[in-house]
């Protein structure tokens, strides 16, 4: 049983950890991810007795080892717990014999028990017994680290800290590593520290996400990377590599601080509120997870439910309900009638629903009222039609402000959102009219627009469709960077499934004013449950050339 | 489309004709004192009825008043009643007509029936009534006619304004949060344009003759100079020469100005109707 209580670790006075807790029986697996610098190496080493300068207590079966001198810490390490350290590349000694090296790290036995031991380990970490008279330089990568591990295993430890495990590996060699790894991990205490999600999961049964020396959220491996609820894990999530996810890459804005005033992610964080820079939230249960979070973790942006609207005997939207995420795409998908504008549009406020409710960031939305529309824009498939055929590019981009009246700056607020979206934000550009843009341009003006008032939620209907796929592609790039910089949630409407799997984190498949099925992108499209989801996959754009059966 | 209107008018001959002669009843209004010495209101030292001479160009009427003045001075009356109410009608027009399109429901159905009903009243003959019971002034013949004159225009730009206010330029405005006087001004008007200019020139056309209608039936300020007027007045020595420096100046000035503003009203809506326009490019090219 390894217990940490409220352990702090500090470099010249800057805190690398800050504060974590963590408890772990035996035959436990947890994952330690963050980005480089978020703590991980000193909590392992803080871990061994490696650092001064820890406060706080780490237990081993009830004994603080913090507080233990250094020839009883001496004891603990190699024979109670031992830690395999990144770089494999510098953790050998080049004028060793490995089988040296190895017998080095055994301590209780002596002669030829020893020289057995070794061949035993070498064995155990799948390498051949003649490797161990090779010296580190005739070995690969994946071999050095089998040794280092051997190493760590020479007294059967009960704590096993493994620090970047598969870094600089291949993916073959780092599969064989996980496998290895698992083995190995049994009937221990095992904590990885990784920033590589996809191997974190695969060899963890529990996962806490470590920021600025903060424990940010902790739960079920399994269940935590499937549906992150803090908005750290899933910027790690969206900017980890893997091929399960097949929304593109995006990244975390901004860089990670240490020592700055209340919750560490605050700067960074797209959900901030006032109190997030004062308090450090505390690591806390929602619902089955720990998150440390003033607001609970991802907020609910867009609640819909039940929402009916018909067109005569037409029932275009027929008892709709979902939930949006702050920070997330949720895809429309579904064929040309379906309903999928009229509920777009019933969000918006362009039509009136015949029943059911829209609730933003909680308050249910009545009358649509300026300050609504300041939270929530819309852009349109015919980027050139939404624009006044009589307003230059200036005049359309300032014209939510006009609405507003947002009094002066106004050049300035266009300025800026017009080189947001990639346009030049002066000279004779601002003074061009729909009809003289290109269509991706009018859609970057179309977007400038829609962005000034600083929405938290964008409708965008088919923003694509009418555009060619060069261009397409731009404005997809676009409206992915603007969530990553911005935090914008979307509510994607499209008739295209392949579109929506690239832009979507979740996806709802629309069917005559219903929805049908909805889940993650990833796994609406993997397994897809409806017969008309599958067809909807089977007949999307691919490049084989096949024709699709049904 | 952009259409260029001002080219679509000045392009026809009649659309020339009709601007050249408004242009010049304009000036002529406008500089009316520096074209005469004499005071409209004022009698001359010249005897009644005298012939066109080099002093008065128009001679003299009953009064000793100098005819060519009051002429001038005609002109200003009918051009402001004219103006005044082609600018107030399609006012009345744009605003009840554009925000029944924009709001709909009740208001819309309300403010339909009270356009049914104002056309479906006979004008001339409430103006008549009011008006011998007001004996109005200039202002108050303008917006007499005025309110009887907006609902054909409100219904035009009603329709006008349901089709466009479904563009998805307007709608996007409204997701600004634009108030409907935002929307109207903004997105509607400015594509309404031309329609509004074919309507005040209707409107001022149907103004001009109305008021001089009135003035003809000694319905309007005695003091106010009006052709109508002139030629009540004339009509009285119908026997005698005077009527063809008296009557028939007024009457050419009248029906020139209803003629310039119907030539220009017509090239206009030429350019505006599509099927007009073919008509007209499909006969040049051939």
């Amino acid at each position: 049983m390894l217990e940490i209580k409220d352990l702090k670790v500090a470099y010249n006075g800057m805190g690398v950890l800050n504060g974590v807790d963590l408890s772990l029986a035996k035959g436990e697996v947890l994952a330690v991810i963050g980005e480089s610098g978020a703590g991980k190496t000193t909590l392992g080493l803080s871990i061994m007795g490696l650092l001064d300068g820890c406060s706080g207590k780490i237990l081993l079966d009830g004994r603080n080892i913090l507080t233990l001198g250094e020839e009883e810490h001496r004891k603990i390490r190699g024979k109670d717990m031992a830690m395999v350290f990144q770089n494999v590349e510098d953790a050998l000694d080049p004028v060793y014999k490995i089988s040296d090296q190895i017998e080095e790290a055994i301590l209780v036995h002596e002669g030829d028990a020893a020289a057995q031991k070794v061949i035993d380990l070498l064995r155990s970490v799948g390498l051949p017994a003649e490797k161990g008279a090779s010296h580190p330089h005739e070995l690969s990568g994946g071999e050095k680290q089998r040794v280092l591990i051997a190493m760590a295993l020479a007294n059967d430890p009960q704590v096993l800290i493994l620090d970047e495990p598969t870094a600089s590996l291949d993916a073959i060699t780092k599969a064989k590593m996980i496998k290895l790894l698992k083995e190995v991990a049994r009937k221990k205490i095992v904590l990885v520290a990784t920033h590589d999600i996809p191997t974190a999961t695969k060899l963890t049964d529990r996962m806490a996400v470590l920021y600025a020396g903060r424990i940010v959220e902790m739960g079920q491996t399994a269940d935590l990377v499937e549906i992150p609820r803090h908005p750290y894990t899933r910027g790690l999530l969206r900017s980890s590599l893997n091929m399960t996810t097949t929304k593109d890459l995006q990244g975390i804005p901004g860089r990670m601080v240490h020592g700055i005033k209340g919750c560490p992610f605050h700067l960074r964080c797209t959900q901030r509120i006032g109190r997030c820079a004062h308090e450090v939230p505390v690591l806390e249960d929602v619902g089955g997870r720990q998150i440390a979070c003033h607001r609970g973790g991802i907020v609910p942006l867009l609640e819909v439910n039940d929402l009916k609207r018909r067109f005569g005997s037409v029932r275009a939207v027929d008892g709709v309900s979902f939930t949006l995420y702050e920070g997330e795409t949720l895809a429309l998908v579904g064929e040309s009638g379906s309903g999928k504008t009229t509920l777009a549009k019933m969000v918006i406020g362009l039509i009136e629903p015949d029943g059911g409710e829209v609730r933003l960031e909680g308050d249910a939305v009545g009358r649509r009222t300026k300050e609504f529309y300041e939270r929530v824009q819309m852009i349109y498939q015919n980027p050139k039609e939404s624009i006044s055929h009589r307003m230059n590019v200036l005049e359309a981009v300032e014209e939510p402000l006009v609405v507003q009246n947002a009094g002066c700056g106004k050049l300035e607020r266009a300025k800026v959102v017009l080189e947001d979206v990639e346009l030049p934000g002066d000279g004779p550009f601002l003074k061009k009219y729909p009809h003289q843009l290109s269509g991706g341009e009018a859609q970057r003006v179309a977007i400038a627009r829609a962005l000034i008032l600083g929405p938290k939620l964008l409708v965008a209907d088919e923003p694509t469709s009418a555009l060619d796929a060069s261009v397409q592609a731009k404005i997809l790039k676009l409206l992915l960077n603007l969530q990553e910089r911005r935090g914008l949630t979307m509510l994607f409407i499209t008739h295209d499934i392949a579109l929506a799997r690239k832009v979507s984190d979740r996806m709802a498949v629309m069917l005559d004013g219903k929805i049908i099925e909805e889940g993650p992108t990833n796994e609406v499209i993997t397994s897809p449950v409806h017969r008309y989801t599958r067809r909807l996959i089977e007949t999307a754009p691919d490049l084989s050339n096949e024709l699709a059966s049904f | 489309m952009h259409v260029d209107y001002w080219k679509e008018v000045t392009g026809s001959n009649l659309g020339k004709t009709g601007l050249i002669i408004i242009g010049l009843i304009t000036a002529l209004a406008v500089s009316a004192p520096l074209l005469t010495p004499y005071d409209p209101h004022e009698k001359t030292n010249t005897e009644a009825f005298s012939t066109p001479s080099k002093d008065h160009w128009l001679g003299t009427n009953d009064v000793r008043q100098d005819i060519w003045t009051r002429l001038l001075y005609g002109a200003r009356t009918s051009l402001a009643v004219g103006f005044g109410v082609a600018v107030l009608s399609t006012f009345l027009s744009v605003l009840i007509g554009g925000t029944a399109a924009i709001f709909g429901g009740a208001y819309d159905r309300l403010w339909m029936r009270v356009v049914d009903a104002i056309i479906a009243v006979p004008s001339v003959i409430v103006i008549i009534l009011v008006a011998t019971y007001l004996r109005p002034n200039a202002a108050l013949i303008i917006l007499l006619l005025s309110l009887l004159n907006w609902p054909g225009g409100a219904r035009i730009i009603r329709a006008q304004t349901l089709s466009l206010k479904e563009r998805m330029h307007v709608s996007a405005a409204r997701t600004f949060g634009a108030s409907w006087s935002h929307i109207l001004l903004r997105h509607i008007i400015p594509d309404l344009g031309p329609i509004l200019i074919a309507m005040m020139i209707q409107d001022a056309r149907r103004a001009v003759f109305m008021e001089a209608g009135l003035s003809f039936l000694g319905i309007s300020d005695p003091s106010m100079i009006s052709w109508g007027k002139m030629m009540q007045f004339a009509r009285a020595y119908i026997y005698l020469d005077v009527w063809m420096w008296w009557l028939l100046p007024a009457g050419v000035a009248l029906s020139l100005t209803l003629i310039g503003l119907s030539l220009t009203g017509f090239s206009l809506e030429t350019g505006l109707d599509p099927r007009l326009r073919e008509e007209k490019n499909s006969a040049g090219s051939r």
